[in-house]
């Protein structure tokens, strides 16, 4: 097929994809009630002021900020490709469109939804837990980046755990191993844009995340064909 | 109709299926042509909708090979799939989205131009013309099908694989089914999965699969 | 034949092994007896990585080619994989129970082996969860290979987790890091030698002298010594005994102004150096490396032909 065309049937995939998601937003509900009980959880114990006089609040904060992100994220992300095999609609996408154009359409999906969910979890930080944040560049960077990279990781994962017969649960578990690195890094760096660090000493974690995206999304890609054919 | 669209035929050889511990079928083989028509007959669970789903590369075949050679050139079944229509119960649609909608999305993504009208004309080919803007879950089964046959048809596909063609139309929709098999015989050729003799008297030739494995 | 021969050879190797581990080798100068798990320790750490390789390198093979005695080898040596972490993460757990007064404390290696003890164990949850054989396979294989993905960068990031790692590398080669730390007076305050972990508590000048205060983690004791230099004659002047133990603290070199001082401590060896240069521990040692290796290929074997067969019944409609 024509490589204009390629392009387009991943837009049609992504597309209908919004369009069905905005119809039912199962996704959308399920993340953004994770994370608001989340936010909501730890700002009712620990109060709106009780970690800002902790001298180790960015560190704390920074890890309850990328709990609230992944946990959220796992419970929506693989639910475009379960619906497509739980509806049985995923024979109609193999039959009429380009494997590597339904994966990038769903990426782009998952890359939407998870910039939506960064956005509210925080806002809701921000909102509940008066959260200041010292470098806005380096805090935006890292959740740019940690979307990209947590969205290449998890979407063929979702393949995967949708092609399985126990779907719920069993995507948190195959995923968590494979975005330690991610999760690890990603809280460094947003301890340091939270505690005023600098980019020179955060640049050697960002680089790191940005090997990791492309490395995910390389091998997704190459394999991803395989497990939608499975 | 020109010479090397006419060169359409499939062909498969030493086809053999087998699901973990039963096998299903082995060493099948034949070929079909240009405006020909195939049944594939048998019991329950003797692997007819199988057949059709080997041939569009849904699943792949235990051993054997089937092949599409077309303008010249060889395809596999799934290579093949931009040039397949395939109607049968394993297709499920969006319940989101309306029948038009379908349309839109899958003429987008098969890379066809955006004809409005001519979703409209498919549409009331196969008698969804007052319904396309109603989303697929008010939609009853026969309705379902229907779609699923404008779906089939929105490429004005060579190869049509029609498994259990009939199994939810009334007199009328059975009419429509045969009014396009016979209008296939023009543009390319048609495989049926069905256990209805009736249908089956719309085909040339008739595969029958299952004996062996009932044994 | 060759099997069979190759069976009882690992055997009495391994059995050998054992009763050198506990009778020939002498009990370790610093850790006493406790030194004696790493001879089990070492191999099967070792072995819970080669499993990993080895089943990313088979579930590429079975993608490729699809035979069904490749996943077989990849899912044998993924169990084993987990097997071995098993062992290496409880015989270290002792260890450093003994040594470091904790069980657990996310040191580098610590946090690698939980990383591949948790993708093994998604990797079973994700077969056992897909009843049909080819698509167990074929999912498996995938996973497997992502997870291989990953897994480079958990090693790059890993070592930013805890600063330094408590394992005792030296114990194992004596590398030039293992004669001396560079400390620092408001900088790098804490590190390690050998299987010590050394803190510098402060620095303060008397006439010529300047000593040095600090606090050396040993067999589970924190011991404070004031080991001092001579910055005029440029040489190290009081060495301090580590108590229990037969090594001397001292200021190797001194760099910097007062304030901003960088000291090197060393932990010099007056009596037996290190756990495995001691000659009898460290041929123990490579036997039981090479021993466990050999055990590790037969039994990777032994459940592959297993698979193999069972899956043969199987396929014969016979399940056991």
């Amino acid at each position: 097929m024509a490589k204009p065309a390629f392009w387009q049937a991943a837009w049609a995939v992504a597309y209908k994809d919004l369009q069905i998601e905005l119809r039912t937003r199962y996704a959308l509900n399920a993340m953004a009630l994770f994370a608001v009980t989340t936010a909501v959880m730890v700002s009712f114990r620990l109060g709106p002021l009780g970690l800002s006089r902790d001298p180790r609040s960015a560190a704390t904060l920074a890890v309850l900020l990328w709990i609230a992100i992944f946990f959220a994220a796992m419970n929506g992300l693989s639910r475009t490709f379960v619906r497509e095999e739980e509806a049985h609609t995923a024979t109609l996408l193999r039959l009429n469109v380009p494997a590597l154009a339904v994966y990038l359409g769903k990426l782009v999906v998952n890359l939407l939804i998870l910039a939506l969910l960064e956005t509210l979890v925080t806002l809701l930080f921000i909102g509940l837990l008066n959260v200041t944040i010292a470098k806005v560049g380096l805090f935006l960077a890292t959740l740019s980046l940690g979307g990209l990279a947590l969205a290449g990781a998890t979407t063929i994962l979702a393949t995967l755990v949708a092609k399985a017969d126990g779907k719920g649960s069993l995507f948190t578990i195959l995923a968590f191993p494979l975005v330690l690195p991610l999760l690890i890094i990603a809280v460094e760096t947003t301890e340091l844009a939270l505690s005023g660090g600098t980019w020179a000493s955060a640049g050697s974690g960002l680089q790191l995340l940005a090997a990791y995206t492309i490395a995910e999304h390389v091998a997704a890609l190459w394999l991803f064909e395989r497990v939608w054919e499975a | 109709m020109n010479r090397t669209d006419a060169a359409l035929q499939l062909s498969w050889q030493a086809l053999a299926k087998t699901y973990s511990t039963r096998p299903v079928y082995d060493q099948l083989a034949g070929e079909l042509h240009w405006g020909e028509v195939l049944a594939v007959r048998g019991p329950n669970g003797a692997g007819k909708s199988t057949f059709l789903r080997l041939l569009c590369g849904l699943e792949r075949p235990s051993a054997g090979k089937i092949a599409y050679q077309w303008q010249g050139q060889t395809y596999s079944p799934n290579t093949m799939r931009p040039w397949i229509g395939f109607v049968g119960p394993d297709v499920a649609l969006y319940r989101e989205l309306s029948a038009l909608e379908h349309l839109q999305f899958l003429a987008k993504a098969r890379g066809l131009a955006a004809e409005q009208a001519y979703w409209c004309e498919l549409l009331a080919q196969v008698g969804l013309a007052t319904r396309e803007h109603e989303r697929v879950a008010h939609f009853s089964s026969g309705m379902a099908l229907r779609l699923k046959y404008a779906i089939a048809l929105l490429a004005k596909p060579p190869v049509l694989l029609l498994d259990e063609p009939t199994a939810m139309f009334d007199e009328h929709g059975r009419q429509f089914v045969a009014q396009l098999v016979e209008q296939q015989r023009q543009h390319g050729l048609t495989v049926l999965a069905t256990n209805d003799d009736r249908d089956a008297t719309w085909a040339d030739l008739v595969l029958t699969v299952g004996a062996a494995a009932r044994g | 034949m060759l099997a069979t021969t190759f069976k009882w050879f690992t055997g009495i190797w391994l059995g050998l092994v054992a009763v050198a581990m506990f009778l020939w080798v002498p009990a370790h100068e610093g850790l006493g007896n406790v030194g004696r798990i790493v001879i089990m320790h070492v191999p099967t750490g070792w072995l819970t990585s080669v499993a990993f390789l080895f089943s990313a390198i088979y579930s590429w093979r079975y993608l490729r080619h699809g035979r069904a005695r490749d996943d077989a080898l990849a899912l044998a040596a993924a169990e084993l994989g987990l097997i071995f972490s098993v062992l290496a993460t409880v015989t270290g757990a002792i260890f450093a129970k003994v040594v470091w007064g904790t069980y657990w404390n996310w040191d580098p290696r610590e946090t690698a082996i939980a990383a591949l003890m948790l993708i093994y164990a998604a990797y079973f949850a994700l077969r056992t969860s897909i009843e049909d054989r080819q698509r167990q396979r074929y999912l498996g294989s995938i996973y497997a290979l992502l997870a291989f993905v990953a897994v480079p960068f958990l090693i790059f990031v890993i070592p930013r987790v805890t600063d330094d790692t408590l394992h005792p590398n030296c114990a194992i080669l004596n590398t030039p890091n293992c004669q001396g730390i560079e400390l620092t007076e408001n900088g790098r305050i804490i590190g390690t030698v050998e299987d010590f972990k050394v803190e510098l508590l402060g620095i303060e000048q008397q006439a010529d002298l300047t000593v040095a205060t600090v606090s050396i983690l040993s067999n589970g004791t924190n011991y404070t010594l004031k080991p001092s230099f001579n910055r005029a004659s440029n040489k190290p002047e009081t060495i301090e005994r580590l108590p229990e133990t037969l090594r001397d603290v001292q200021i190797k070199r001194l760099v910097g102004e007062p304030g901003n001082q960088t000291v090197e401590i060393a932990i010099a060896n007056t009596g037996n150096i290190g756990l495995l240069t001691e000659q009898r521990t460290l041929l123990t040692f490579f036997a039981s490396l090479f021993g466990f290796t050999l055990l590790f290929f037969w039994l990777w074997w032994l459940r592959a032909d297993v698979l193999d067969i069972n899956e043969q019944l199987v396929q014969q409609g016979i399940t056991i």
